[in-house]
């Protein structure tokens, strides 16, 4: 295995397109919060970078870039109810499975089998290619942070496309 | 997403990020994560692939329980295909510019 060396890929396609080099951001230790629930007593809330939104209800992503805005998907959400929009990576099979970045069908069912405790109530969207990281700790990621508290999400998994 | 993910560890909620990118989440350091070696647009798993999807959800899950090293990445067994790496060396040639 040599996984893909996305940093060096995405210098490439930049340079290639007449870009400066984009620097990615190198963080020092992250901060740690122990988890000691049981999974089976944990609300667990999910997060997708895929640009899913609900059709008709909500408004698509800028698909381009730099889109600050999420989307609350229901937990209960119909998947056939759910659209991507995001122009940087193939979500054709994630058109047809919503399931392969966005798993929420599957998290039902880990409730369903008490493997979980429950699915949480309002889950998140994004879209990616995000440049602006002050932004996005500051506003977004807060505004998140924030909604979870709210339902009190035991548990964040996030998946990115 | 790995700073979303420290953000919201720092206000007290644990995370897990599942990763399909190594070398970003090496350097952006969520707190905890799962690696999966496949395509972009897959990181949970193949169109329809209930069990596979399981899988890996299921995988994630048992590195939040584990994991007690901030930062550390646990590389998942899966493999995009089996025995065949050609979709990883496609990419890597374009990462070196060619």
């Amino acid at each position: 295995m040599s996984p893909v060396r996305y940093v060096d890929y995405t210098r490439a396609v930049f340079a290639a397109q007449g870009f400066p080099p984009y620097e990615w951001l190198v963080n020092g230790p992250p901060p740690f919060t122990p988890f000691d629930k049981a999974l089976e007593d944990c609300r667990v809330a999910l997060l997708s970078t895929g640009g899913f939104y609900v059709r008709g209800k909500q408004d698509p992503f800028d698909p381009e870039k730099n889109d600050m805005g999420f989307r609350e998907i229901p937990g209960d959400i119909d998947v056939s109810d759910l659209a991507v929009s995001h122009n940087y990576y193939d979500h054709s099979d994630a058109d047809r499975d919503v399931n392969c970045v966005f798993p929420i069908e599957r998290l039902r069912e880990l409730e369903a089998e008490g493997y979980i405790g429950e699915l949480a109530p309002v889950n998140y969207t994004i879209m990616g290619r995000i440049f602006r990281r002050t932004a996005l700790v500051n506003e977004t990621a807060h505004e998140i942070a924030e909604g979870l508290k709210r339902q009190e999400a035991d548990v964040f998994f996030l998946v990115p496309a | 997403m790995g700073l979303i993910a420290r953000v919201v560890e720092e206000s007290g909620i644990p995370t897990i990020s599942a990763s399909s990118a190594r070398d970003i989440t090496g350097l952006v350091k969520p707190p905890r994560s799962v690696f999966v070696n496949f395509p972009l647009g897959h990181t949970t798993g193949k169109p329809f692939d209930r069990d596979l999807q399981t899988r890996i959800i299921k995988d994630a899950f048992e590195a939040l329980r584990f994991i007690r090293d901030p930062g550390a990445i646990v590389d998942l067994p899966y493999q995009w295909q089996e025995g065949d790496d050609s979709w990883e060396r496609a990419m890597n040639r374009e990462a070196e510019g060619g």
